[in-house]
């Protein structure tokens, strides 16, 4: 794991000099003073198999390699001007996990800026507010025309944008308000009509999943009126319904 | 099937491999179409659910290597989606089980129908017309 392009070179001599290295750069490199800067690049190079390791995990996600190495090799910068040789731990130890995160960062700032441009996030916070304000006044929910003429778009983009509202882990489920609606609302299978059948299956349910489902399918509710009497926004009941009925399907489907 | 009418000719069309991996398709294909039909937010996402839960039940009866051919026929104020596969041996979904419960609820018909190593579900939404608020 720790072979270098620099030619063969033992995880035990490898070890040796970075304890060499590390005892040269001194102690107070946080701060900014470094020691000895050629000390420093050493351990850059001498570590950098560690980087190119990280980047070839990362190696299928469409990424140049040397981007990664790059990304990774900040990573590594952090870690050496980071690391305290007093503790005891391995450098190599010390310093995956940041190199790593460092790639993983890397990645997520792309992703974000590919699936959400600022437009695209600009639009869900606008449909988010058309949203609640057409609900109201109109007693339902709206349609997608309606959304659109008041946020100045199309159609089209407005059902873009329930789309990637609909798979964004930016509205969680799990914010302490939405579980103290959940946990106020009647979740009881007691005064509902329900086959024998099914019952057990919704029994296997969490309370809060559940009073969503016998809310939607049992009592016949609108995700809005479910949304309402909830405190939460539509959206969220339907992410919830859906990710509910994905858990039941896996769960019958075990039987065969 | 009553939800679809018999022998039109379908307004859209998809064909699909039997493959829960493009499941997603699908649901975004039904509520692009709800959208055109002006349906309200709620409508669409009770049929984008419809969609999965209906896909699932036939994905899970469907032959090796089958594709999942979805027809959908529009009128105004009215989406209905036949979703027919290869599945030779095939059961009707229980009319009594959960899935059929939520298919049921979720949209105004629904309908299977086994034969010819095929396994159809057809459901329809017709939700009541919606008031102008303005």
């Amino acid at each position: 794991m720790t072979s270098s392009g620099l030619g063969p070179r033992g995880p035990e001599e490898t070890r040796r000099r970075t304890a060499e290295l590390f005892a040269r750069l001194g102690g107070t490199r946080a701060g900014g003073e470094v020691g000895d800067p050629a000390a420093r690049d050493e351990l850059v190079t001498l570590h950098l198999p560690l980087v190119e390791h990280a980047a070839r995990r990362f190696r299928d996600r469409g990424e140049p390699h040397d981007d990664l190495v790059q990304v990774g090799t900040i990573g590594l910068i952090n870690a050496i001007d980071r690391f305290d040789p007093e503790r005891g731990v391995e450098f190599s130890t010390f310093a995956t996990p940041t190199i790593v995160g460092e790639i993983q960062r890397h990645f997520r700032d792309r992703s974000r800026a590919i699936r959400l441009p600022r437009r695209v996030h600009e639009l869900q916070t606008a449909i988010a507010a058309a949203t609640g304000d057409l609900t109201q006044a109109l007693g339902r929910s709206p349609t997608p025309r309606e959304l659109a003429e008041v946020v100045g778009c199309s159609v089209e983009e407005i059902v873009e944008g329930l789309e990637s509202r609909l798979r964004s882990t930016t509205f969680s489920l799990h914010t302490p308000t939405d579980e103290a609606a959940l946990a106020r609302s009647d979740g009881s299978l007691e005064h509902v009509e329900i086959r024998e059948s099914v019952r057990p299956l919704l029994e296997s349910l969490e309370p809060r999943d559940r009073r969503i489902v016998v809310m939607r399918f049992f009592k016949n509710m609108t995700q809005s009126q479910i949304a309402a009497e909830l405190g939460v926004s539509q959206m969220q009941v339907s992410r919830l319904l859906t990710r509910t009925l994905d858990q039941l399907r896996s769960s019958w489907q075990e039987p065969g | 099937m009553d939800a679809v009418g018999g022998s039109r000719r379908p307004d859209v069309e998809l064909r699909l491999p039997a493959d829960s991996a493009y499941a997603s398709v699908l649901r975004t294909t039904t509520a692009g179409l709800a959208a055109r039909l002006d349906f309200t937010i709620d409508d669409i996402e009770d049929l984008r659910i419809a969609a999965s839960e209906a896909s699932a039940l036939m994905l899970d009866q469907a032959d090796p290597g089958a594709d999942l051919l979805c027809c959908y026929f529009l009128d105004p104020g009215r989406l209905a989606l036949r979703l027919t596969v290869q599945a030779t041996t095939a059961a009707p979904p229980d009319q009594d089980g959960f899935a059929w419960q939520v298919l049921s609820t979720l949209a105004s018909e629904v309908d299977s129908e086994v034969g010819d190593g095929r396994l159809t579900i057809a459901l329809a939404m017709q939700p009541e017309p919606v008031t102008d608020g303005g």
